[in-house]
């Protein structure tokens, strides 16, 4: 008997970028090949330390490694940004339900990240990429507390290399003396002059802290999304990662399980969701 | 099929029999009046006993461990095989409660391997109640105190002897090694033991309408009209957060995955029970919590119990066997958080 399903498959760290001073991308390889799609998450191992959530920012459409950009946060979290490529980590998954891209062909999607949270939609975002065509517009609105604070800077700054196909606009809580953009938090940038979206037709993607996401979401429904068409991920404290462990419970359903992507008509019932 | 003990023979016998050569789990009786479920190498004919009542331990310490080793991180992880074990003397409100760790550890896939075995390798002997404790109301509950259905065999003490039931083909195989200790089963003993389980019913009934409570009432509108009420936070007052509620009761199936490293220094993980009414079963990194005050983790509870699972399984995560109100250290008694929720529905 081998409780595989609690067990990572070995990995190691072939490289760590330094996104902004507490956020790292770690570039990982498993031992073993493993997919995921995007929305997806992983359980991604310390040896010894802990196990913690983490939907990986690469393109799902490269198999035999994935990116995954980490907050300083917490206990493992802070043992993960000590390491230097050669380490051995864990990886567990792909869980959790990916984002049904289907749906969103034909259709625009506006994409609403703060701080880390554009982590997981890059991976998103990879995934639209590479059938671009297939969506009437693809926009990006992005937070970020100072222009320190942006990851992905280069790619951001670039449009991801895509032209006028991508609406990039990114606002940053405090600017500093090179910034040139708006100043304030990613709400301000959701309002019909910095935003010209179709909400009857188009899908709202969301990721960011809770609060953030809290503000995202009532601006949007403001603006007319239908609460089906906007998409949360709710990032919760998952330990088991199959809906076992009782952690990230969300009314009748569980984040790792059900989730952790939610458009919020299925959650906006369930009291205190934004805590 | 139904038996009977055939004549010149006695219940320590059959037990006996159908325990050989099987790890023995059974109950023994603890000076304080209660039983224990204890490990044993063989049935031991006047120290285990089938118990009137259900033991302090909760039946699904067998099968869904308190902490279970799961492997070294890096290593292959394959375990001992699990010996196959009788577990004798099962009462309804623990054998009823696996429909829940059924429902989280195997139905919702993928299965949980650790859980499948145990459940696999364990014989379950339940035993009619023939006795309740004060704190017992598995009728509010929708349960009653002999099994109807989960048990592999059966025993329903009568005041004219013992009948025994089969209730899977394991049972029947094993209840075979006790073949020419039985006899099918007379009406009139049966009839008797219908006798005696009506009358042990009506015994809880009666006893949980003693605390305001009866069978049928609706604890799921109650708990889900309640989220506002001022209930929660007075029953918190004396909740001190130490999980003994979770860790007694018979449904309770959270836990945590743990890394650390063993004697060796090697990374290895286990899967330990955990309490929901711990401050940092919520959190999250970073330090947001959902529910960062004790009131709302005790609500939490009984959310989860007598309305999320209605929904998901159609049944209370509740039996009734009263273990959170004796391991209560705030004598915080379910019974009254349940009547007064009722109350203000």
């Amino acid at each position: 008997m081998k409780p595989d399903l609690y067990m990572p498959v070995p990995a190691r760290i072939e490289a760590v970028i330094e996104e902004t001073p507490n956020i790292k991308t770690f570039s990982v390889r498993p031992a073993e090949a493993m997919s995921f799609e995007a929305g997806q998450f992983i359980e991604l191992t310390v040896p010894g330390v802990g196990e913690a959530p983490f939907t990986p920012s690469s393109s799902p459409a490269v198999k035999d490694h994935m990116e995954i950009t980490i907050m300083r946060a917490g206990r493992v979290t802070d043992k993960l940004h000590s390491l230097a490529p050669g380490a051995e980590v864990g990886l567990r998954g792909p869980l959790g339900q990916r984002y049904p891209i289907e749906s969103f062909r034909g259709r625009e999607v506006v994409i609403v990240g703060g701080g880390v949270g554009l982590a997981p939609l890059r991976a998103l975002l990879f995934a639209l990429l590479q059938e671009v065509s297939s969506f009437k517009k693809i926009i990006i609105r992005y937070g970020a507390k100072t222009p320190r604070d942006i990851v992905f800077r280069d790619a951001v700054a670039k449009k991801w290399d895509q032209g006028d196909a991508l609406d990039v606009l990114v606002t940053v809580d405090r600017g500093d003396d090179t910034w040139t953009g708006p100043v304030g938090v990613v709400t301000a940038i959701l309002d019909e002059k910095n935003l010209r979206c179709d909400p009857k037709n188009g899908v709202a993607v969301v990721c960011g802290p809770p609060i953030m996401m809290k503000f995202a979401t009532v601006a949007l429904l403001k603006r007319g999304y239908p609460p089906e068409s906007i998409y949360l991920s709710m990032e919760k404290n998952m330990s088991c990662g199959v809906g076992k462990c009782g952690h990230c419970r969300i009314g009748t359903q569980y984040a790792c399980k059900d989730g952790p992507v939610f458009t919020y008509g299925s959650i906006q019932s369930v009291p205190k969701i934004w805590e | 099929m139904r038996y009977q003990i055939a004549s010149g023979h006695s219940i320590d016998d059959v037990l006996c029999a159908i325990s050989r050569g099987r790890v023995v789990y059974a109950l023994e009786p603890s000076d304080a009046g209660q039983y224990h479920l204890v490990r044993a190498e063989t049935w031991q004919p006047g120290t285990s006993t089938l118990g009137s009542f259900r033991p302090v331990e909760p039946l699904k310490s067998l099968v869904f461990r308190p902490r279970e080793f799961l492997g070294q991180v890096g290593g292959n992880g394959e375990q001992p095989a699990m010996p196959e074990r009788i577990m004798i003397g099962v009462k309804n409100c623990d054998l009823s409660a696996l429909r829940i760790h059924d429902h989280v550890m195997l139905k919702t896939e993928p299965a949980d391997p650790l859980y499948a075995e145990a459940r696999e390798k364990t014989i379950l002997v339940s035993c009619d109640c023939t006795d309740c404790l004060e704190v017992c109301f598995c009728p509010v509950v929708g349960e009653q105190p002999h099994a109807k259905e989960g048990f592999d065999i059966n025993v329903s003490p009568t005041p004219k002897g013992y009948v025994i039931e089969t209730g899977s083909e394991r049972g029947a195989r094993v209840l075979e090694a006790a073949r020419d200790l039985l006899q099918p089963a007379g009406d009139a003993l049966v009839q008797e033991r219908d006798k005696s389980r009506a009358a042990m019913y009506q015994r809880v009934v009666d006893q949980a309408a003693a605390k305001g409570l009866r069978p049928g009432m609706d604890f799921k509108k109650a708990i889900s009209k309640s989220f506002e009420s001022k209930l929660w936070e007075d029953f918190a007052e004396d909740c001190v957060e130490c999980g003994a509620c979770n860790f007694c009761c018979c449904t309770c199936h959270c836990f945590l995955l743990a890394d650390g490293r063993g004697a060796s220094g090697a990374p290895e993980r286990v899967k330990l029970w955990d309490s929901c009414l711990f401050k940092n079963f919520a959190r999250v990194a970073g330090g947001a919590n959902m529910r960062p005050h004790r009131a709302e983790r005790l609500l939490n509870r009984f959310d989860k119990k007598f309305n999320f699972f209605p929904d998901v399984l159609k049944t209370y995560a509740c039996d009734g066997c009263g273990r959170c109100v004796e391991a209560c250290t705030g004598k915080i008694d379910i019974r009254d958080v349940l009547k007064r929720a009722v109350d203000e529905a």
